[in-house]
């Protein structure tokens, strides 16, 4: 079943369709809303229109996102959500709200900046809340009971996901690299009840050993374009782990005992992997990445950027040094979403691969 | 710091140095005497600046940061945005942005934080020398790009960070938002008191509010003087006169300055003395200056008879002013720093842009897309449409930088502008 198909049919279900931006939001409560999350970050679209709202500098996320709108596309759904993620996409939400002419309620959740300190928590407590009871006047009230099981299931989603990805990184998931984010990338509109059954089954098949080839692990936005992925596959590498904002940033939330819903969610925010959309130090990013790379034993990281990501690319540079003074191998690369991989870039990835062999 | 010495050692440092001559352009009025004061409190604060370091706590500060409460403490203010552009005006941009870039920061990136991180690389600067800093403050009121080049130089010059996180204003602001940064002002209080060794005083906090107060509320007055047909200063004029309300902001030093630059323009408004000899028509800028290009762009514009008399640029330090109140320092302050126009949604500065419109009598609309500062570029194709649409304002967008001149295209800028004087006079 095809994205659109299956949101048909949710929508026949009587669910309500939400347009989702990147990156970090609390899907449990839209989940509890009877609300479908679909987030868009990287439809495969010819930008057209959206070069007519935003300068040629603006990022391929954000464009195309602008461009899903402008088609159409999004016209079934019964409202869009924009967390706040960086300036392009804080600026675009304002475009869609203030001067489209849309008549689609957009709401907005801005989560608090790191350093995290007191404040940051109460804050973030009320944003929760905040966003709930704007919801509420267009949904309804707010069932506590039903919250407390879509944090549940969002718990169960995530061990799931800690369980595939721990696998992978001890060399112990037999599946490709492709196939892995495909799997992966479908929690991006399925509701809980249905990813959670495609998680247990990729996990039931995939047991086995991963390729023999060296592990590498993957840092930016999101993984794309697929190509780099089937390269990778083709060159016998292992993508043995990964800091991508759509991907590990989010999807490892570290299991919360709060008891209240709303304490849960903002536990789980707070104890998130460090992420440049939140401001995590440089320190705590490489943390993170140094710890990946003792349990996975990846000899390299590539940085696959999304061309003119901000937050991003103020990393690189000093995560690239401190890699390289431990005797890791890295490779950066920028490039717009869906344009393949050049010959170019073929190359490079290619020569990377045969240096860490 | 002590002001005893500072302007001989000035003076015995300019000793050596030749000054060119400006050849002065028929198209403009009499020069603002204040120009020389400006530049005489200027060169004191960055020459100043060099012996700081040991002396008084530093902090490298961001241009929309609440600087009023590091005021206290005592701390020594430098403004790696304001070092940026005076970097771009002195054409320096490209040699140390090209500095960062190699040592990785992509050519993408905004040229303030590339051209600062070259500064930290090369040690170059037409400053003389900057002050190693204790403390880093930054707000993401003005942009987020600020956090990631602030946790940068946090990182390389291993000093603490302050963030003042302001949110962003989608819609009205909330009672939670205020609360939030209340709450960020007691949390820092500490944490400036073991880096200055100072301890806190809420009164003298009191007083640098007031002063920064009645500073805004004074450069507010300033600009308004360019409602007067002609104006008296254009908004080139502003771009540099604007310098001791970001840098100086709450220094009695700023107040004194802004009120004789008043009394000046006043003066000439009443002698209708303009700032060009044939003001025929009014106009507005939108974003940074392209600092680089201000000589060159403030004669061409004067050359048709075209004045700047407002920008959303110069305003965006007096459009907030009103929420201050010492009496309630930290709350008016949230306000007053997070409702700043590059924190608040494209439909207020839909609603600003037309009222400085209005109120200016502009009859035509510079837009500057700047590569570096997407919050205040993207939006800008949308505002140009809806302005025409709403007001018949026509407008022209220069695609440029605000300090990299590699991102700009003269022959691409003088055909947009032929065309704008075009339609301006259609």
């Amino acid at each position: 079943m095809t994205r659109k198909e299956y949101l048909i049919k949710q929508k026949k279900m009587g669910r309500h369709i939400f347009g989702v931006f990147p990156a970090q939001y609390p899907r449990e409560i839209l989940w509890a809303m009877n609300v479908v999350p679909v987030e868009i970050w990287d439809p495969p679209l010819e930008i057209t229109g959206a070069n007519a709202h935003l300068q040629p500098y603006i990022c391929s996320v954000v464009k195309l996102g602008l461009e899903l709108i402008l088609q159409g596309k999004c016209d079934d759904l019964d409202g869009f959500l924009f967390p706040h993620t960086c300036d392009s996409i804080q600026n675009l939400a304002s475009i869609v709200n203030d001067y489209l002419g849309m008549e689609k309620p957009c709401y907005f959740f801005y989560h608090p900046k790191a350093p995290f300190r007191d404040s940051s928590r109460i804050f973030y407590m009320e944003q929760l809340k905040g966003l709930a009871a704007l919801l509420e006047k267009q949904l309804g009230p707010l069932d506590l009971f039903r919250l407390n099981q879509c944090v549940e299931q969002g718990r169960h989603v995530a061990s799931l996901l800690r369980k595939l990805y721990n696998m992978r990184a001890s060399g112990e998931l037999a599946a490709s690299n492709a196939q892995f984010y495909r799997v992966i990338r479908q929690g991006e509109f399925l509701v809980p009840d249905d990813f959670i059954p495609l998680l247990e089954e990729f996990l039931t098949a995939s047991k086995g050993r991963s390729v023999a080839g060296p592990a590498v692990i993957l840092s930016g936005v999101l993984p794309n374009p697929p190509e780099i992925l089937a390269l990778l596959d083709e060159l016998g590498v292992r993508v043995a782990d990964d800091d991508f904002l759509s991907c590990s940033r989010r999807l490892l939330v570290p299991f919360s005992q709060a008891r209240d819903p709303f304490e849960a969610m903002a536990e789980t925010y707070f104890a998130l992997p460090p992420c440049t959309t939140k401001g995590s130090s440089i320190e705590e990013r490489l943390e993170f990445l140094f710890g990946k790379i003792k349990v996975s034993g990846a000899r390299g990281v590539i940085f696959y950027m999304v061309k003119f990501c901000e937050p991003e690319l103020f990393d690189v540079p000093q995560l690239v040094k401190e890699l390289k003074k431990r005797g890791l191998a890295t490779l950066v690369i920028d490039s717009e979403l869906n344009q393949g991989l050049s010959g170019q870039l073929n190359t490079r990835v290619e020569a990377f691969v045969e240096m860490i062999s | 710091m002590k002001d005893l010495g500072a302007p001989a050692l000035m003076g015995i440092s300019r000793v050596g140095k030749k000054m060119r001559p400006i050849k002065p352009d028929p198209h403009f009025g009499p020069p603002l005497k204040c120009t020389r004061r400006l530049k005489d409190i200027m060169t004191r604060h960055y020459f100043l600046s060099r012996y700081a370091e040991g002396a008084k706590p530093v902090a490298w500060v961001t241009s929309g940061a609440p600087v009023e409460v590091l005021r206290p403490f005592g701390f020594y203010t430098v403004y790696p945005e304001n070092h940026g552009a005076l970097c771009g005006a002195k054409k320096m941009g490209p040699e140390l942005c090209a500095v960062a870039e190699e040592h990785g920061y992509h050519q993408d990136l905004c040229s303030y934080a590339r051209i600062d991180l070259g500064h930290y690389f090369s040690g170059k600067t037409p400053a003389g020398k900057l002050p190693k800093p204790d403390l880093l403050f930054a707000s993401n009121n003005i942009c987020q790009t600020v956090a990631y080049w602030y946790k940068a130089l946090s990182h390389y010059l291993k000093v603490p960070l302050i963030l003042f996180d302001t949110p962003y204003n989608f819609r009205e602001i909330t009672d939670s938002d205020i609360s939030y940064m209340v709450r960020q002002f007691e949390e820092m209080i500490p944490v400036l008191e073991q880096v200055s060794g100072r301890q806190f005083n809420y009164r003298k906090l009191q007083e640098y509010v007031s002063v920064a107060k009645d500073a805004s509320i004074t450069w507010g007055a300033v600009l308004a003087t360019m409602k007067a047909r002609p104006a008296p200063m254009t908004i080139f004029d502003a771009f540099g006169h604007m310098v001791p309300i970001v840098s100086l902001r709450g220094l009695p030093l700023a107040l004194e300055y802004y009120r004789t630059l008043l009394a000046e323009l006043r003066e000439r408004v009443t002698r209708g003395v303009g700032a060009i000899k044939h003001e025929r028509k009014r106009l507005m800028w939108d974003n940074i200056a392209i600092w680089y290009k201000m000589r060159d762009h403030s004669s061409l514009f004067a050359g048709q008879g075209m004045n700047f008399v407002t920008a959303t640029y110069t305003n965006a330090w007096a459009e907030t002013t009103p929420y201050m109140d010492e009496n309630r320092p930290f709350e008016s302050m949230a306000r007053a720093y997070s409702l700043v126009i590059l924190n608040n949604n494209l439909n207020s500065r839909l609603e600003l842009m037309e009222r400085l419109i209005k109120e200016y009598q502009v009859d035509g609309l510079v837009i500057h897309s700047a590569r570096s500062c997407k919050p205040y570029s993207v939006g800008q194709y949308d505002l140009k449409r809806l302005l025409m649409e709403r007001l018949e304002v026509p407008s022209v967008i220069i695609e440029a930088d605000i300090a990299d001149s590699r991102a700009y295209s003269e022959e691409q800028t003088r055909t947009r502008l032929e065309a704008f004087f075009e339609a301006m006079e259609g």
